[in-house]
């Protein structure tokens, strides 16, 4: 037995993932710059704000060397926005309140007036391109300036960091007895939201098909994985052999009617 | 030429040992070690991130014996000294064990897989074995001595052994001989020859099974926009093109959809 855990990052991976997303803090002592294997760390000048990866912020926590900075998601007010978001906004009744957008992409009140992504890869040494994404993306530092009309979003890894905030730093939080309930009741909302969702699973077992969860989170994933997967891989070999009927049936459409036959097809599914 | 290919190759040539290209490097091994996890089939080796990120590891052992023997040092250093030092011991040990414990899950995660199919993955590095298995099988049948461990193919040393790293292929040609060799002493031998291969497709069934490309993966798309492809089979020899994904949306689909976007890197597994 090389490895006896099951496919996909499971909680305790998902967690330990989480610990890479970027925090700042307001240390208490200076330490010099450090070279990292994940990355250089800034030097720490108190009262300066510094941004860190979350497990280095804890580290420094737990020593009580330093504050950390609760991200702008994790308040009060911004909760309960997204709450209202997630169970009043007649866009969101079946789905994710939307997520902060990647670099390149525009904010969801920019998206209605049809401004299109661009998508800014970085180059890697082997020449291919990298697009950042989450735990690497500053999703959870204090932001000073939010442009006005702005909604808050939960990022990625929010119910990770929420817990281990509210369980390692909760004095430095906003009112963590609220935020512990708003995070609580926002779990549960987005959990019906989840499980409602496998009603519509069939479509991921087509070839070519597939099912949005945009918006979703990690610890979301990495309890629904099991469930999800086990439900598509089952539906898919139960209407395996309908499957290939279908494919085989297109072929033989496709050897009799010729090219143009078929691209007559595919207008017809476009529209 | 445009200017984001200049920039692109300025990065390139950039010296592999900047921080930034540390970061990079990191947030590339991270996220393989997720899709590592994630998908049924061997990811192709990425061996020169795997080799920088080998180098930085052994680097920043030595840095660390080196503090550790400085502040061993009782003369050099006052209290507080020692304070700061400990800090920094502790928090590059820590980041150490981090990296450590992603790159011993990855190589756990593909040994893993590499044993469960053990002979689809030899046949697939072996490109050759087609031609010596018919030599071999007609020698065999001449001289009745066939044994379970000649049906494992051996991998060709100048061949390219994608997406196994030359150390897989050495272990997994090694592990596969090992155990048809057990196989055949414990019962295999009791059979007739003919039946004693590991790698029989007698009626059109082949006794090697490979990993599921079918299987749900969840997805993010980092690009505008990415298709869900169908691959050519089942009679339909071109490739079709399913759901669109717009970019940041999280999708649930196969894994054989979205193969060739994750090689170009538009979409990460989850």
């Amino acid at each position: 037995m090389a490895f006896p855990l099951p496919r996909g990052i499971t909680p305790p991976e998902i967690a330990f993932l989480a610990e890479m997303e970027q925090v700042n803090i307001v240390p208490r002592q200076r330490l010099e710059g450090l070279e990292l294997l994940g990355g250089p760390v800034e030097p720490l000048l108190p009262p300066r704000r510094a941004t860190l990866p979350l497990w280095l912020a804890l580290l420094l926590k737990r020593q009580r060397r330093a504050n950390i900075v609760p991200p702008s998601w994790l308040h009060p007010e911004a909760l309960s926005l997204i709450l209202e978001i997630e169970t009043q906004h007649s866009d969101y009744q079946n789905a994710f309140s939307p997520p902060p957008p990647l670099p390149g992409q525009p904010s969801v009140r920019d998206r209605e007036t049809q401004q299109t992504p661009v998508a800014m890869p970085r180059s890697t040494q082997d020449g291919e391109r990298y697009y950042a994404s989450p735990p690497f993306l500053p999703q959870n530092v204090a932001r000073d300036y939010i442009p006005p009309g702005e909604p808050p979003s939960l990022p990625y890894h929010w119910l990770e960091v929420g817990n281990v905030l509210l369980d390692a730093a909760s004095d430095d939080l906003v009112d963590p007895d609220q935020t512990r309930r708003l995070l609580k009741e926002l779990r549960e909302v987005r959990m019906a939201k989840f499980r409602a969702g496998t009603d519509v699973l069939d479509a991921a077992a087509i070839g070519g098909g597939g099912v949005a969860l945009t918006g979703v989170g990690a610890m979301e994933i990495g309890e629904g994985r099991g469930f999800v997967t086990g439900v598509v891989d089952g539906l898919r070999k139960i209407g395996a052999s309908k499957e290939q009927a279908r494919r085989e049936q297109m072929a033989e459409d496709m050897a009799n009617g010729g090219y143009g036959a078929t691209q007559e097809d595919d207008d017809e599914m476009e529209f | 030429m445009d200017i984001d290919d200049i920039l692109a190759s300025v990065d390139r040539d950039a010296n592999i040992q900047t921080p930034e290209s540390a970061t990079l490097d990191h947030q590339l091994l991270t996220r393989f070690w997720v899709a590592e996890r994630a998908v049924s089939e061997l990811l192709p080796w990425p061996a020169s991130l795997m080799d920088r990120i080998m180098e930085r590891v052994r680097r920043q052992i030595e840095a660390i014996e080196d503090l550790a023997a400085s502040s061993g040092d009782p003369t050099a250093s006052t209290n507080t000294n020692n304070a700061t030092l400990n800090l920094k011991l502790s928090i590059l040990q820590t980041d150490l064990a981090r990296t450590q414990y992603l790159i011993r899950s990855l190589l756990r995660q593909r040994l893993s897989k590499l044993t469960k199919h053990s002979m689809h993955y030899l046949l697939l590095i072996s490109p050759n074995h087609n031609t010596s298995q018919h030599t071999q099988s007609s020698q065999s049948s001449q001289t009745q001595q066939q044994q379970p461990e000649d049906s494992v193919p051996t991998p060709d040393d100048m061949a390219n052994t994608s997406p196994l790293s030359p150390q897989e292929t050495s272990f997994i040609h090694a592990h596969q001989t090992l155990l048809a060799r057990h196989y055949g002493s414990s019962f295999l031998s009791t059979f007739p020859p003919q039946l004693r291969r590991l790698d029989d497709n007698a009626g059109g069934t082949s006794m090697v099974q490979g990993p599921e490309g079918k299987e749900a993966v969840f997805v993010r798309c980092l690009v505008d926009e990415v298709g869900v492809v169908v691959p050519p089979g089942d009679g339909v020899e071109e490739e079709m093109v399913g759901t669109g994904m717009r970019m940041g949306d999280v999708w649930v689909v196969r894994w054989e959809g979205v193969r060739g976007a994750w090689e170009r890197g538009e979409v990460e597994i989850l």
